[in-house]
C-alpha cells in the first residue's frame, strides 16, 4: 500500500503540482472572473420539511442554522479537478506513505503520543491492508493559490449525509426552481461510491474472515458463537453482517450512522446499529451485540483514541473484529501528522509548514501561527496566534498530549465569512466537496454548512 | 462532468425518526441525569452522566457469563466472568 501510495504521489506531483504549470490556469480564471465565488441566493421555502422528511433533523442547532442555503459557493470545473480533486488524491497518497513509515517506527509512534500498548494493533491492521471506507481533508482554498491541508479527518468524519445527499437534493431542486443555473453541476459522487466501497470491504472481509491473528499469535474465528449455534458467519455467505456503532444519543452521530447503514444495506449487507456502550464481551473472547451476535465486521463512529482509552480498549487486540475505520487510521487522525508530512514532503505546495511545539524549528514560524492540540476535533482548543498573542481560540478539552504549530494560512474572507473546504475520499478516491463557513477564521462547531455548485 | 447519479435512500428517513424527538433545545439544558459533553464533531450534546463508552457499562451481560439475574440481558453491576466496565 505504501509503495503504491508513493508511486501515485510521485506521478501526481509530476503532473498536477508544478506551480509553473498552474500559473496560466489562475490567470485565465481571474480574467474570466470565474474563480471560487460565494453567491447569495434564495432558499427553498420548504427545505426544512425536506430535511426532516429525509432524516436530516440536525439542520438547526441551538436555534442557529447549521444547514444554510441562503448562499452557495461556486467553482469552475477546472478548479474542482485541478485544485481540489487532484491534490486531495495526492495528499491522501502522501498520508498513506507516512503511515507506512510511522507504523514501523517507535520514534514516530512516540511523537504522535499513541499509547504503546496499541502499536501492535495499529501495525497489524496496516500490514493486513485493512481497508478504509472514507475520510475528509479540510483544506484552505481561496481560488488564488494551491489548496492547503489544514487537517485530515481520517477516523470519524461527520457531515457526510448533508454532503452526499442533502446537498445533492439542493442542487437538483435549485435547478428545477431556477434558483441556480440549469447547467450547474456538483462535485459529488459520495453516495454511490460508499455503496461500492461497502461491497469491496465486505467482499474482502468475506474472503478472509479468519485472517486476523490474536495478540497471542493464534488465529481467530475458529469457532462460532452465534446464539443459534449455527456457523458464525459462514452459514449465509450472501449476507455479511455489519455492525455500526457510536454514541447514538447524539443525533448527528446517529444520523451519520443511519445514513451509512442505509448505504451498507444498499450494498447488500445485513446490519445492526448499536450504541458503543451496549457492546458486550464474551467470556471466551470477542465482542457481541445485545443479541449475542458476534461482532466480526464493525463500522465505528467513535475515535480510536477514545477506543484506546475506554474500558474495552484492552480487549481490542484479542478480539477478532475487523474495524472500519481500521486501527491504522489512528495515525492519520492525529494532528501530529502535519509536522511529519512537512518533514517528509518539505515545501509541498498543498502542505503548510508545521512542527511539533517542542521542536526548536517551530520558532522558525515566527510569532504568528496556528496552535493545535495533537488530539483535537472541529477546532477545539485551536488557537490563532498573531504576534505572539492568541487572537482567536476555540474552547475545548484537548491539549494534554501536546501541541503542534502550523503556519497560518489565512482563509479568504467572503463577505465576512471564512469557508473551509471539506474534500471527501471514499476508498481513497476523491469524490465530493462540502463547505463549512464561519464568521471566525477558526472553523468551529458553530460553523454552517453551505452547498456548492460547479458553474 | 462531476455530476452524481440520483441517490436513493431506503432507510434514512425512518431510521432517524427517533432522533427527531430529542430536539435541539436540550443541548445546553440537559435533563435530569444528563450532562452536556462534546461529541466527535465538537458540538455539545446531552448524554447520561453514567454513560461509559466502549465497555464502560457494568449492567450489560452478554454471552455465556453469569451476571446477576441471569447470564443474558440486563442486570446490576458486578457480573461475574464478564468484562464490563472494569474490563
Amino acid at each position: 500500500m505504501a509503495t503504491a501510495a508513493a508511486t501515485g504521489m510521485q506521478a501526481a506531483a509530476d503532473s498536477a503540482h508544478d506551480p509553473e504549470k498552474w500559473e496560466p490556469v489562475f490567470r485565465q480564471d481571474h480574467a474570466q472572473n470565474l474563480s471560487m465565488q460565494r453567491i447569495v441566493c434564495p432558499e427553498r421555502d420548504d427545505w426544512r420539511d425536506t430535511a426532516e422528511t429525509s432524516g436530516f433533523d440536525f439542520h438547526t442547532i441551538d436555534g442557529e442554522r447549521y444547514w444554510d442555503e441562503r448562499g452557495y459557493y461556486a467553482f469552475t470545473l477546472e478548479e474542482i479537478e485541478r485544485q481540489i480533486e487532484a491534490p486531495t488524491g495526492e495528499i491522501d497518497a502522501m498520508c498513506l506513505e507516512l503511515v507506512g513509515k510511522v507504523v514501523g517506527s517507535e520514534d514516530y509512534l512516540g511523537r504522535l503520543k499513541i499509547p504503546e500498548s496499541f502499536w501492535p494493533l495499529i501495525a497489524q491492521s496496516w500490514e493486513r491492508d485493512e481497508g478504509s471506507l472514507y475520510g475528509r481533508l479540510d483544506l484552505s482554498f481561496d481560488g488564488h493559490g494551491p489548496a492547503k491541508l489544514l487537517e485530515y479527518n481520517a477516523d470519524t468524519p461527520t457531515s457526510i449525509f448533508e454532503a452526499a445527499v442533502f446537498q445533492w437534493g439542493w442542487l437538483e431542486q435549485s435547478i428545477e426552481r431556477r434558483i441556480i443555473p440549469k447547467h450547474a453541476d456538483q462535485f459529488n459522487s459520495i453516495h454511490e461510491r460508499l455503496i461500492e466501497a461497502w461491497k469491496k470491504l465486505s467482499a474482502a472481509h468475506d474472503a478472509d474472515p479468519q485472517g486476523r491473528v490474536s495478540a497471542k499469535g493464534e488465529p481467530v474465528f475458529r469457532t462460532s458463537h452465534a446464539p443459534d449455534d449455527k456457523p458464525g458467519r459462514t452459514g449465509d455467505r450472501a449476507l455479511v453482517h455489519l455492525h455500526l456503532t457510536g454514541t447514538t444519543e447524539n443525533s448527528e452521530d446517529f444520523g451519520t450512522l443511519a445514513y451509512l447503514e442505509d448505504t451498507a444495506i444498499q450494498a447488500g449487507l445485513a446490519t445492526t446499529l448499536i450504541d458503543i456502550e451496549d457492546i458486550g464481551w464474551r467470556d471466551d473472547g470477542g465482542f457481541v451485540d445485545l443479541d449475542n451476535r458476534d461482532i466480526t465486521f464493525a463500522f465505528k463512529l467513535y475515535p480510536w483514541e477514545w477506543m484506546f482509552r475506554d474500558a474495552f480498549g484492552a480487549r481490542l487486540a484479542e478480539a477478532p473484529t475487523r474495524w472500519i475505520e481500521p486501527p491504522w487510521k489512528a495515525v492519520l487522525s492525529n494532528k501530529g501528522i502535519l509536522p511529519l508530512l512537512w518533514e517528509m514532503f518539505p515545501g509541498h505546495p498543498n502542505l503548510l509548514p508545521a512542527y511539533f511545539e517542542d521542536d526548536a524549528r517551530a520558532e522558525g514560524l515566527g510569532a504568528s501561527y496556528v496552535r493545535k492540540p495533537i488530539y483535537s476535533r472541529e477546532g477545539a482548543n485551536v488557537a490563532l496566534v498573531s504576534g505572539g498573542v492568541a487572537l482567536a481560540q476555540q474552547e475545548g478539552p484537548y491539549g494534554g498530549e501536546g501541541f503542534i504549530r502550523q503556519a497560518f494560512a489565512p482563509l479568504r474572507n467572503f463577505s465576512g465569512q471564512y469557508p473551509v473546504l471539506g474534500s471527501w475520499l471514499v476508498d481513497h478516491t476523491p469524490c465530493g466537496l462540502s463547505i463549512r463557513e464561519d464568521e471566525s477564521p477558526i472553523t468551529g462547531n458553530n460553523s454552517r454548512f453551505l452547498p456548492h455548485a460547479i458553474l | 462532468m462531476k455530476r452524481s447519479r440520483r441517490v436513493a435512500l431506503t432507510m434514512m428517513g425512518t431510521a432517524t425518526i427517533g432522533a427527531v424527538s430529542m430536539g435541539f433545545a436540550r443541548r445546553r439544558n440537559c435533563g435530569p441525569g444528563e450532562t452536556a459533553v462534546a461529541g466527535i464533531d465538537g458540538r455539545p450534546y446531552c448524554r447520561g452522566v453514567a454513560y461509559g463508552g466502549f465497555g464502560g457499562t457494568l449492567h450489560h451481560f452478554h454471552g455465556h457469563g453469569h451476571g446477576h439475574g441471569g447470564g443474558h440481558g440486563h442486570g446490576h453491576g458486578g457480573g461475574h466472568g464478564h468484562a464490563g466496565g472494569g474490563g
